[in-house]
């Protein structure tokens, strides 16, 4: 009779710690689903500008040293169009296609530093009427974390592309 | 009989004795629970506000150099987008004192990216336009920093003819992180 109660009391007791147990499996299994949800939620990614799309619209606009007449100097963007309708030149006699390409050059090798410690790994920008290939040029190296933008303008009925890509 | 209440008792005693240290265990262990969801859900929110303020610098960054503040308007031609009158900036940086807590943010600079100075000059009525830095808002650069390509605009004149000159720079906006 002792000994079948203490069998009783013992089986009473290792269902009470069963239970326990089962309660801080259930309560840990809910715990580690909600992490999981916070972890994935912090992942999102905020809203992005755009910058190459800004970067383009601004350098369309910069002012170069190619002058068109007195005080009148021409933008890249004028000088897209000049390099591509008529290969024409500044009045220091600089070509325009020429002074375009160098400037070119000189604002993206300034704007995207391509270094260990930045982390723009290369860039590639490309400017093309319809089937010709006004400038081209690339740095660094492709990877597949990049951002691109292509902008479109019209200039004596031919469509000018512009295309920039900078990786990361 | 007096032995069997005795151990009758001793029983009851050590059941209740059980069934409290249990109760102590179980509200120990979800006070432990709760203790550690909450510290998650502070740190989340604080998370959430450093988001919510890094969002808004960028959709800041953005709108700005398009804003009546800035923007060239048709001041150079056409109207054109990013691009920021210079000679409008300095007048407002002027009078930056009256928009102090008007975009709610602790920095607003512009940085000329090109023609390239290796000198850091900052703009104000002496050096402009020979300068490359103009402080619109400066505070404390502890925080989130965005920053988006613009182009600077000001009118130049050669022998008293006025001419459009646009150059490339960098808008930058900062705010303090939520500590």
């Amino acid at each position: 009779m002792n000994l079948f109660s203490k069998m009783v009391m013992r089986k009473k007791a290792q269902e009470e710690m069963i239970g326990f147990a089962l309660i801080i499996i259930i309560v840990a299994v809910i715990l580690l689903v909600f992490l999981a949800v916070s972890l994935n939620k912090s992942n999102k990614e905020v809203l992005g500008v755009n910058e190459v799309d800004s970067f383009i619209q601004s350098f369309l606009s910069y002012t170069t040293d190619c002058e068109e007449d007195l005080n009148n100097y021409y933008s890249i963007q004028d000088l897209i169009i000049e390099c591509n309708n008529y290969e024409s030149f500044c009045l220091d006699e600089r070509k325009t296609c020429d002074v375009l390409n160098f400037t070119l050059r000189e604002i993206v090798d300034e704007s995207w530093k391509i270094s260990e410690n930045t982390p723009i790994k290369g860039y590639e920008l490309l400017i093309g009427a319809e089937e010709i290939e006004l400038i081209s040029f690339k740095a660094g190296n492709s990877t597949n974390n990049y951002k691109g933008s292509m902008q479109e303008f019209s200039s004596r009925g031919m469509s000018i592309i512009i295309d920039f890509t900078a990786y990361y | 009989m007096v032995v069997g209440e005795k151990s009758h008792n001793k029983k009851a005693q050590i059941k209740i004795q059980q069934t409290a240290f249990m109760l102590l265990a179980i509200t120990v262990f979800f006070v432990l629970v709760g203790l550690f969801v909450l510290v998650f859900k502070v740190g989340s929110i604080k998370e959430t506000a450093t988001i919510l303020e890094e969002d808004n610098a960028m959709l800041l960054v953005s709108r700005l150099a398009n804003s009546p503040e800035f923007s060239c308007g048709n001041a150079f031609g056409t109207s054109k987008v990013d691009c920021i009158d210079a000679d409008k900036i300095m007048a407002l940086k002027e009078s930056s004192e009256k928009y102090k807590d008007f975009w709610g943010i602790s920095n607003i600079e512009i940085r000329k990216i090109y023609p390239t100075d290796e000198l850091n000059i900052e703009c104000d009525s002496f050096t402009y336009p020979n300068c490359n830095i103009i402080q619109i808002k400066s505070g404390g650069l502890v925080g989130y920093s965005v920053s988006n390509f613009v182009s600077l605009c000001r009118k130049e004149s050669f022998e008293g003819s006025p001419y459009n000159k646009c150059e490339l720079a960098k808008l930058i906006v900062s705010y303090e992180s939520i500590q």
